[in-house]
């Protein structure tokens, strides 16, 4: 049996998916947006956060059947609540075949996958196949920009974006505004195109950056270094979406 | 009873911020239910309520009833009435001209109707309840409505003829009659008045009711006005509005049938008098201001178990969001089959932060009324007292909350002498109950000479007291009192850490934790976080904790049911309220008789608050709301049955989510689903979370919305939560 760690399960978490959902963030990111709001989520060690309440643990090891108990211990209120479980992190794929352990323990939850896209083409296929819906981050479609602003390449999250397609999984596009860097009409319009037509896709949801993502680091030990204005605010423009049809909204 | 109050928001659309830009595509839920607003004449109305300018008519003098009651040798009976009919006529008669509901009360204060030496020795081997006159029961409306006063002085006049030898019930029926002239003297001054001024619309109603049965929904809200109105005048407080929506839709859908009257229009006068009950409100007597009782309520099924949800039951949410006033306070009764439409319309009401509507489970509150000796039918007819209790209007003179149980310090004494004495945990429970049965006793004691003050004027609204020739005080179909186990969660933490450390893991020793508690933790900080911090604690759906919970309200239920009678007729009815307790048992209060507790065993130290009726101790860091839902549903309703609520908070950022209307419907559905039995969501406002950042320690469990993911809101640089909480500032609505 697999172990993961987890930096946090939140119950109501009503930005996460339709219903009464909990989610599970797991710990670990190969990414490093300049934006990142969970800096607790990029390290897969487990660490302490010292806030202003003291001292929080953030990285508890759970086997995937405990972590399944725990969350099958709500199955019933999940029901319910026409709700179920998300995970999201981190990078819920940097422990794919954890998630595939706990997600196969479910009885038949409701699982949203929450990824930003990033992982190789086997662990992606293998968590997507088995989740009912993935909210799917689309942040920049050019590869250099890419690459300075996340750390990381983003062939990979193209790549899986198709896989998913196959795959038949309905789908959301999320795409987080950041100002000057993918609130962009260039970066906004290359996002409605990639995606046009692709039948799994529900919608995109577009995500206005908020100042306050800097506020976990000092916590963590870390220092918030943003790549961009953070004093702008976002570009909301919808009409990107609109004229290729897609149906989008502001969350 | 509300400690602290939110203010009332005079444009709650602007409150929800993703309707606040503009031209973006909203899957919003809300679009399909329609909105309510106040016409204009309402909105100035309101402002002026606001401003207070309705305190400008409290010009009359003071009404001095003594002299005329001394020189009569007037009856307590007769003083009752004599009152109502002093302050009846003290009444200026107030018409403004934007008003088509109409009273507003020109008297300031009631005055006593004994001097206090005479008070006291008449009552002298008794005890009073709070200030004395009956307060917290709720009136027969639809039987004063459908029937109007006239037949009810029938009534008394035919019980006068056939009880002519029983000179008791002589004087409590020709009281009864005074005050119901008092009444209808007012409302004809009225209709005289209006007649003078024109309001020909107006003249005609009030010289129909309260007089005659209503007859159409105008009516029967005027009457209602009034004849609430005058309950205040009589001294009586706490005065509840009971089920609404099943008394006043018969008025509303036979003008609706017939088209006399449109929806909107209907909606127009409904929230006239949701704001006419804030006129006066400044002047009913509470714990703290807007602590007055006028709950209404909503929902649930009729006498004959079939659904009692009407159009009403909407159109009352409706308004009472639109018209956005603490007052009247909303309750609607659910089950986990009450359709989402219903509740989502209900979670836009808790959206805009009044605090309410609380919710009561009908699958677990009849039963238990019934388990409790209520008749199926009256218990189906349940509706809610000034705060959460349980009562049936017109047939109970309860005494809801005669007082409270300590739960911590029935755990706290208990904890402290059987450690030292080498007690097992199952014997320190044994004296957990002896110390709870004790507390009950003292309190059945006490309230075994209860002295209730006649009220004639109450028992004309009361149903059967007119028929039987005796007053609402000498009792009716139930008499029971009803007494707060407060503070539950603190006190079964406090056993909770006992039985895992002291006895299961065996890593604490008794003397270590006994000098701490003594101390109040000054030395032993280490042990204070240890038993804050990694005990089990109620509201993580842990069993260790929540046994100790369902024990400790099984021992007070045990405690109550040894009382069975409690001199009255009625029994001792247990709740799982804590109304001010949760500062009054850590801080001592001058009226209190129920014992303060020191530092606890739970990491509390002294003088630390208790968490609020049904909520996880202050601080402690839980699950979320699911599993505070399991912890509490685990409690047996049919045993504890005096009403006190899950109090859960969330934060008026969960509704930047387009989804959360229907997802906080979806949260009320399934605290009736695991069986909880009442329910109270508040949407935190930025008051709450400056006291945050003040007291951080007790606010772990705040989440706030921060961009497209949530957070801990003491979590945050301080920067960070300024910046929210100036946003959210700019947010608010001025007032």
């Amino acid at each position: 049996m697999l172990t993961g760690v987890v930096f946090d399960i939140k119950e109501f978490a009503v930005h996460d998916g339709p219903g009464l959902r909990v989610t599970v963030f797991l710990k670990g990111c190969p990414l490093r947006c300049s934006w990142c709001h969970n800096p607790e989520g990029q390290s897969p060690e487990p660490q302490v956060l010292r806030g202003s309440a003291g001292e929080r643990l953030a990285g508890v090891s759970f086997t995937s059947q405990a972590l399944a108990d725990r969350l099958c211990s709500l199955a019933e209120l999940l029901r319910v609540g026409e709700g179920g479980v998300t995970f999201s992190g981190g990078e819920p794929l940097v422990q794919a075949d954890f998630l595939a352990e706990v997600i196969d323990q479910l009885d038949h939850l409701h699982v949203l996958l929450d990824t930003s896209g990033y992982a190789d083409e086997n662990s992606f296929r293998k968590v997507a196949a088995i989740s009912q819906l993935v909210y799917f981050d689309l942040k920049l479609i050019d590869s250099v920009a890419h690459q300075a602003h996340t750390g990381v390449d983003n062939q990979p999250i193209l790549r899986n974006l198709r896989v998913l397609n196959e795959l038949g999984v309905p789908f959301v596009i999320r795409v987080p505004l950041i100002p000057g860097l993918t609130d962009t009409e260039a970066n906004l319009s290359a996002i409605a195109r990639t995606v046009a037509g692709m039948p799994g896709l529900q919608r995109i949801d577009l995500l206005p950056y908020n100042i306050a993502a800097g506020a976990k680091y000092a916590a963590c030990g870390m220092a918030f270094q943003p790549t961009f204005d953070e004093s702008e605010k976002s570009n909301i423009n919808l009409s990107c979406f609109k004229s290729a049809g897609l149906k989008v909204r502001v969350v | 009873m509300n400690i602290v109050l939110n203010e009332p928001i005079t444009n709650p659309r602007s409150k929800t911020p993703t309707t606040a830009i503009d031209g973006v595509e909203l899957n919003n839920h809300s679009g399909a239910r329609s909105r309510f607003e106040l016409e204009p004449r309402l909105v100035e109305m309101k402002r002026a309520l606001r401003e207070g300018h309705y305190k400008q008519y409290r010009t009359s003098p003071e009404v001095d009833l003594l002299a005329e009651c001394d020189a009569e040798q007037l009856s307590w009976p007769q003083r009752a009435a004599r009152l109502i009919r002093r302050m009846c006529e003290a009444q200026e008669v107030v018409i403004r001209p934007e008003e088509r509901i109409v009273f507003t009360r020109t008297t300031g204060k009631v005055p006593p109707v004994y001097r206090e030496s005479q008070q006291r020795d008449l009552t002298s081997g008794c005890a009073l309840h709070e200030l004395g006159p009956i307060s917290n029961i709720c009136a027969d409306w639809e039987m004063v409505l459908s029937q109007g006063l006239l037949s009810r002085r029938k009534v008394a006049l035919s019980s006068r003829e056939r009880l002519k030898n029983d000179p008791q019930a002589v004087e409590f029926l020709n009281s009864a009659i005074e005050t119901i002239d008092a009444v209808l003297d007012l409302a004809c001054r009225y209709a005289e008045e209006a007649s003078r001024n024109h309001r020909h619309d107006l003249a005609k109603i009030l010289y129909r009711v309260p007089a005659q049965p209503a007859s159409n929904f105008h009516e029967a809200l005027q009457a209602l006005r009034l004849c609430h109105a005058v309950l205040w005048l009589g001294g009586h407080y706490h005065c509840g509005l009971g089920r609404f929506d099943q008394y006043m839709w018969p008025y509303l859908k036979k003008d609706l049938d017939l088209g006399r009257i449109d929806v909107n229009g209907a909606e127009q006068l409904l929230a006239e008098f949701f704001l006419s009950l804030n006129k006066d409100s400044d002047l009913y007597p509470g714990i703290q201001q807007g602590d007055n009782g006028q709950s209404l309520m909503l929902g649930g099924v009729k006498r004959d178990g079939s659904s009692g949800v009407n159009e009403l039951t909407y159109i009352a949410l409706r308004v009472a969001r639109g018209a956005g006033m603490i007052d009247p306070k909303i309750n609607l009764r659910v089950t986990k089959d009450t359709s989402l439409d219903l509740l989502e319309l209900a979670a836009e009401l808790t959206q805009i932060g009044l605090g309410f509507p609380q919710y009561s489970n009908d699958d677990v509150v009849i039963p238990g009324l019934v388990a409790h000796g209520y008749d199926l039918e009256d218990a189906r007819d349940y509706s809610v007292a000034a705060c959460w209790e349980f009562l049936i209007p017109g047939r109970g003179m309860e005494v809801v909350n005669i007082g409270a149980v300590s739960m911590p310090a029935a755990v706290d004494a208990a904890i402290r002498s059987g450690l030292p004495a080498g007690d097992s945990f199952e014997q320190i429970l044994v004296l957990v109950g002896t110390n709870l049965r004790s507390q009950v006793a003292k309190l059945a004691e006490r309230f075994s000479r209860l002295f209730l003050p006649p009220a004639p004027y109450y028992s004309v609204l009361m149903n059967g007291c007119l028929e039987r020739g005796s007053d609402v005080s000498h009792g009716l179909n139930y008499n029971s009192f009803g007494v707060h186990g407060a503070c539950s969660s603190n006190a079964a933490d406090a056993l909770a850490a006992v039985k895992t450390f002291v006895f299961d893991k065996r890593s604490l020793s008794s003397q270590r934790l006994l000098d701490a508690l003594d101390t109040n933790f000054e030395h032993d900080e280490v042990l204070r976080r240890k038993l804050f911090d990694e005990a089990p604690k109620v509201g993580n759906d842990d069993v260790r904790a929540d046994a100790m919970l369902v024990k400790i309200f099984e021992l007070f239920a045990d405690a109550c049911e040894s009382i069975s009678d409690n001199g009255r007729g009625g029994i001792f009815r247990p709740g799982s309220g804590s109304a001010m307790f949760y500062v009054w048992l850590a801080q001592g209060h001058e009226t209190m008789t129920e014992p303060v507790v020191g530092a606890t065993a739970d990491g509390r130290k002294r003088g630390g608050f208790f968490s609020s009726s049904l909520a996880p101790s202050p601080g402690v860091r839980v699950r979320g709301p699911f599993s505070v839902l399991k912890s509490y549903s685990k409690i047996d309703y049919q045993r504890i049955c005096n009403g006190g609520p899950l109090t859960l908070e969330v934060s008026d950022m969960v509704f930047r989510n387009p989804e959360a209307v229907h997802q906080v419907a979806l949260l009320i559905r399934l605290f009736a689903a695991v069986g909880c039995q009442q329910l109270q969501i508040n949407t935190l406002n930025v008051e709450s979370l400056k006291e945050a950042q003040l007291h951080p320690e007790l606010h772990k469990n705040l989440v706030v919305r921060v961009w497209g993911w949530s957070g801990y809101f003491c979590e945050l640089d301080e920067a960070y939560q300024n910046q929210i909480i100036g946003r959210h500032i700019y947010g608010e609505p001025t007032l």
